[in-house]
């Protein structure tokens, strides 16, 4: 490693002030970075730091999602490697333009974003669109408002929700039966072309018609939809290990969870035939992963920690309401969309409430 | 008590509880200015022979308070910037003559009393120095009246010079400072901090202390930074508003106890030496001025140390310059600077690694003390709002909102968000992901504030009084 960290260091001057390659400094500071921890020390008071960083605090949330990795690849083939190799590839030249442009480090954030965004995608979609709804993501979801820590969506909903309005055809006819027997498709590249394993219907929109898929297969997984939306299983394991490492907060797991249970399970007992009921709605779609890996995003979340009991409370609410009132199937990633834009709200009204008390402290 | 956040920070190299006497110095370098204080006016001159305890400066905003002389000797000026060096150190410790001053403090005791009286012995001998005003945390002034006196045993930052050790040696003499403390005030309460009022040792001291009316026992959790006199006032519902709060620590009740029982200057400190670099970490008696030099030859075993004046959350760093202890130092902590690059440093499972947060391996285990260096581990990167800072705050205000005024230069905002009420721990930019230095944003709004205001009363009284002579 001496040796590497050597090479390392003969090649840095070249991207520093005056090298020839000073536009790439931040392509090359994020490859140094990732080989090496920086070497920069505390000038100011305390003297040490947290062995926190924003590097530990991303790679949390992708081991959390590991679990969800697994199973897609287990129900739905080895295509989805080639959605991450591609959704990687496409947001990271994106981010490293901004980067040289801005001439600011690129930002650890986009790597959580490059492995979310193929989770939420239906399983045979186009390799093309993974690319053009990623960059539309960064893009229009972060970059534009500075980067991460300062966008106000979350830029793979943001992807997302370009796509199903851009391309509905394309997205709702994408979705892809989940692989059979003991192997699954783990030895299957499963695409679009091949008619006998496209559906159109997953289990939300089934339940339309009045057809509930049985509640087991959507805990264990084995339904079509999104990649990494369909096993409840692999959701509560990484979901768990989220709130375990503090990456996520609780609080606003727990809202969207007991508020949405609580409407659906309401709507059913007042009307069984026409809603169905909370529990089975719970595991169906993309709620438990829009509530544990989507909304606890810090950033485009609410800070405070009433902020995020309303927030919470906002995004079950609306997600019950779409499902059950309007056209759209699944109301979540509209449901937290909107609870971003309400966060920054929500956290004024608790800071408002706040300095008042304080003014009186000391 | 209301106590909010806090969060302890486990370094290796905790002082033990000995207590070694340095070697007496050849050659004493007195700073002229420490944390508080600013010995502008030098009272003596170059070459004078002067006795222990005599006063060689004094500082005109602090009240006067003066910069005593450790050891007899002889002065010498501007060989060192901003220092006063004393030479040729005498081995015999003769007193200063101080019956001279005495005449000032009957003059004093005419005028404002007996308490007056002590209080000005206080400052005269040097003891007055280990007050601090809990809310602002200056030089209380000394013919003031407190609401309350707050007395701490604790000492929580990682590392300065530990209350339990200098009390267990000295239990007597602590409770007849209790004693001197209390016959200053008029009825204003004592408030006693220890960190478990049943323990057996808080018994002997409740045992000592039954006679004193007004000395109330609080507990306190051995959380960084509850001994902070700020957050203590506060917790204890003592408000700005209704008068100061004098607050001193264990080794102020002994200087006041030394000032007054014995009529001695108090020049002697204990200081404590610990962190990661340090050989065998532990307390120090010196005298002020005592050379940094010959406590690092003897302790530090690192050979790229970073040698701190105080803890490793507040304290500054010794510049080159420094050449001796200053009158307000509790402890020097050492720390190596950091060396070396870890490879792929933050994929690895982190099991040696204590964290506030539990994304590391070694969360599954016991806390334990861990070997730090000046590392910032990490890059600096936009705030990602993970509210850290604020579960960690024990002054209950916000650090990512200010910090995000502060970004935009919106002083006014993050006054009224209260950046004022900031005690200045250190924890907010210790456990922050994106490694932004809050606290030191913090300090210097702090300051701006406080200049602006200061230059507002100050046109408000130029303008009165024009107006005044106009009239």
């Amino acid at each position: 490693m001496k040796l590497l960290l050597r090479v390392v260091e003969k090649i840095r001057p070249h991207f520093e002030e005056g090298g020839k390659f000073h536009a790439f400094l931040p392509v090359y500071d994020a490859i140094e970075h990732f080989l090496f921890a920086p070497g920069t020390i505390t000038t100011t008071a305390p003297h040490v730091r947290d062995p926190i960083d924003l590097k530990r605090f991303m790679s949390m949330v992708i081991v959390a999602l590991l679990p969800c990795v697994a199973t897609g690849i287990y129900f739905f083939g080895l295509r989805f490697i080639a959605l991450i190799v591609v959704s990687y590839a496409a947001g990271l030249s994106v981010e490293a333009l901004f980067s040289i442009v801005r001439k600011e480090p690129i930002n650890e954030g986009f790597f959580v974003t490059g492995f979310l965004f193929p989770l939420i995608m239906p399983p045979a979609v186009p390799l093309w669109m993974v690319a053009l709804g990623v960059a539309f993501g960064v893009v229009i979801g972060k970059e534009l408002f500075g980067g991460t820590g300062r966008n106000l969506f979350n830029p793979a909903l943001v992807g997302r929700c370009f796509l199903a309005l851009a391309y509905p055809v394309q997205m709702s006819g994408s979705w892809l039966k989940p692989g059979a027997g003991v192997a699954g498709r783990l030895l299957q590249y499963v695409d679009g072309s091949n008619v006998d394993a496209v559906t159109s219907a997953t289990p939300l929109a089934l339940a339309k018609g009045g057809e509930y898929v049985s509640l087991s297969h959507m805990f264990v997984g084995s339904v079509s939809g999104s990649v990494g939306e369909t096993s409840a299983l692999a959701i509560l394991a990484g979901g768990m290990f989220l709130l375990l490492t503090r990456v996520a907060n609780w609080r606003t797991v727990a809202s969207i969870l007991i508020s949405f249970t609580a409407l659906a399970a309401m709507l059913h007992h007042a009307q069984p035939d026409r809603f169905g009921p909370a529990l089975w709605h719970l595991c169906a779609g993309g709620l438990l992963f829009g509530a544990f890996f989507m909304a606890t995003d810090p950033v485009t979340g609410p800070i405070t920690s009433g902020g995020k009991w309303l927030y919470g409370a906002l995004i079950g609410v609306v997600t019950v309401l779409i499902r059950n009132f309007t056209g759209y199937v699944e109301g979540v990633t509209f449901a937290i969309l909107l609870g971003n834009i309400f966060a920054p709200i929500l956290d004024e009204m608790v800071f408002a409430l706040r300095l008042r008390r304080l003014k009186v402290e000391g | 008590m209301k106590l909010r956040g806090g969060y302890n920070i486990f370094l290796q190299g905790r002082p033990g509880s000995t207590i070694k006497a340095m070697p007496e110095p050849k050659t004493l370098y007195l700073p002229l200015s420490s944390k508080r204080f600013r010995f502008s006016a030098i009272h003596v001159a170059d070459g004078q022979d002067v006795a222990l305890g005599d006063v060689l400066a004094t500082d005109p905003n602090n009240y006067d308070v003066p910069l005593l002389a450790p050891r007899a000797g002889s002065v010498r000026l501007g060989q060192v910037e901003d220092t006063v060096v004393l030479e040729n150190i005498a081995k015999s410790q003769e007193y200063a003559d101080t019956n001279g001053r005495m005449e000032e403090v009957q003059h004093v005791e005419r005028t404002f009393g007996a308490a007056g009286a002590q209080r000005r012995r206080l400052m005269m001998l040097g003891a007055w120095q280990f007050l601090h005003e809990a809310h602002s945390g200056r030089l209380p002034d000394p013919l003031g009246t407190p609401q309350a006196v707050l007395v701490s045993t604790l000492s929580l930052e990682p590392f300065t010079a530990r209350g339990d050790v200098q009390l267990q040696a000295r239990l007597l003499n602590f409770t007849r400072g209790l004693e001197h403390l209390q016959s200053l005030l008029e009825y204003q309460p004592i408030y006693f901090v220890l960190p478990d009022i049943k323990s057996e040792f808080a018994s002997i001291v409740r045992n000592h202390i039954r006679g004193y009316a007004s000395v109330k026992m609080v507990e306190l959790p051995l959380t960084y930074p509850y001994d902070d006199f700020a957050v203590l006032a506060r917790s204890l519902g003592l408000s700005s508003g209704n008068g100061p709060v004098w607050a001193l620590r264990t080794e102020g009740v002994l200087a006041v106890d030394r000032a007054l029982t014995a009529g001695k200057p108090c020049v002697t400190r204990i200081i404590s030496i610990g962190g990661t670099g340090v050989v065998s970490p532990g307390h120090l008696r010196v005298v002020s001025g005592y050379p940094l030099k010959c406590i690092t030859d003897k302790h530090v075993f690192e050979p790229h140390p970073r040698i701190i004046n105080g803890g490793i959350m507040t304290g500054e760093a010794f510049g080159p310059g420094a050449l001796g202890i200053d009158t307000e130092c509790r402890g020097i902590t050492v720390l190596p600077e950091l060396q070396e690059r870890e490879f792929l440093g933050f994929m690895r499972p982190g099991s040696e690694r204590s964290s506030y947060w539990p994304c590391f391996l070694s969360s599954m285990v016991q806390r334990f003390a861990e070997r730090l260096t000046t590392a910032m581990r990490g890059e600096r990167r936009p705030c990602i709002s993970c509210n850290a800072c604020e579960e960690v705050c024990p002054a209950g205000i916000s650090p990512h909102l200010i910090h995000k005024y502060l970004y935009r230069d919106l002083v006014e905002e993050a006054a009224a968000a209260r950046v004022d009420l900031c005690v200045e721990c250190g924890l907010c930019s210790y456990v922050c992901p994106s490694k932004i230095d809050l606290r030191a944003q913090f300090v210097e709004a702090k300051n701006g504030i406080a200049r602006e205001k200061a230059e507002m009363l100050e046109t408000k009284a130029r303008q009165e009084s024009t107006e005044e002579v106009n009239a």
